[in-house]
């Protein structure tokens, strides 16, 4: 690790956490967001921890995981930490479907949170 | 146009004229980036206008076309505006792939510039 930035130790040490609380018991990931926290999922906007956890834990599954195929962090101008994820789930019993997600991540008062968060599933309109 | 928050408003411009100017003559993207600007591509790590316009202009195609699938734009605490984008491309006679990128726009002298830009073709190692 010792070699590795310092925005992308802050990035992967944020995704594994995140992934690992998902996938376990997704209501810890209040921890994570504030009160001016923005998440898009799938298209919709949700600002505020309790917005966001309310959609969180509301989401139709039981049991999910994540594996990640790629990650990317950039340290911002604005001193954040910008967060790239790329990679597959499984929910219950549906097929493995790839998901895009991204972060920024804020250090307020010496703690990182996410202050933005936006999530797609990677479905196209295939036209062949 | 009017009724859209301000930074879906300039996200989804940026979006538009990204992808026209790629999808035309990509060596012009060199307006969009600051020396400061930080680019990934697949992994790879290039800073500055120079180094990311010369990496995405030497990249190994001829002809390219970029479709959106999905935009979704936030603005963040330091006033900026976070894109990410999920689309396909076409890059000569290759079979289509879809891709993900991600941008953060900056108003810096009243202009919008990309300081932050994450690529990654869609590739999965499935099991």
């Amino acid at each position: 690790m010792a070699d590795t930035p310092m925005w992308e130790q802050i990035g992967t040490g944020f995704v594994q956490h995140y992934y690992q609380q998902f996938d376990t018991d997704r209501v810890k990931l209040a921890d994570l967001y504030t009160d001016t926290s923005c998440l898009t999922w799938e298209g919709v906007g949700f600002q505020g921890k309790n917005a966001i956890m309310g959609k969180l834990t509301s989401l139709p599954f039981q049991t999910i995981q994540h594996s990640i195929t790629a990650q990317d962090h950039h340290p911002t101008p604005d001193s954040c930490v910008m967060t790239m994820v790329m990679g597959q789930l499984k929910a219950d019993q549906d097929q493995v479907m790839g998901f895009q997600q991204v972060f920024l991540l804020k250090n307020i008062d010496n703690k990182w949170v996410c202050t933005n968060d936006m999530f797609r599933l990677s479905l196209h309109n295939f036209g062949a | 146009m009017g009724d859209k928050p301000i930074w879906e408003q300039i996200g989804s411009s940026f979006v538009q004229h990204y992808y026209q100017l790629f999808d035309t003559d990509r060596t012009q993207l060199g307006s969009i980036y600051i020396d400061a600007s930080c680019l990934t591509w697949e992994g790879q790590q290039f800073q500055g206008k120079a180094a990311i316009v010369e990496k995405l202009s030497s990249l190994p195609f001829t002809k390219i076309a970029h479709s959106i699938t999905a935009q979704d734009h936030q603005p963040t605490p330091d006033s900026c505006i976070l894109s990410m984008v999920v689309g396909q491309l076409k890059a000569d006679d290759d079979p289509i792939m879809g891709f993900h990128q991600s941008f953060i726009l900056k108003n810096i002298n009243e202009a919008w510039v990309c300081t932050n830009d994450m690529f990654r073709l869609a590739i999965h190692n499935f099991g």
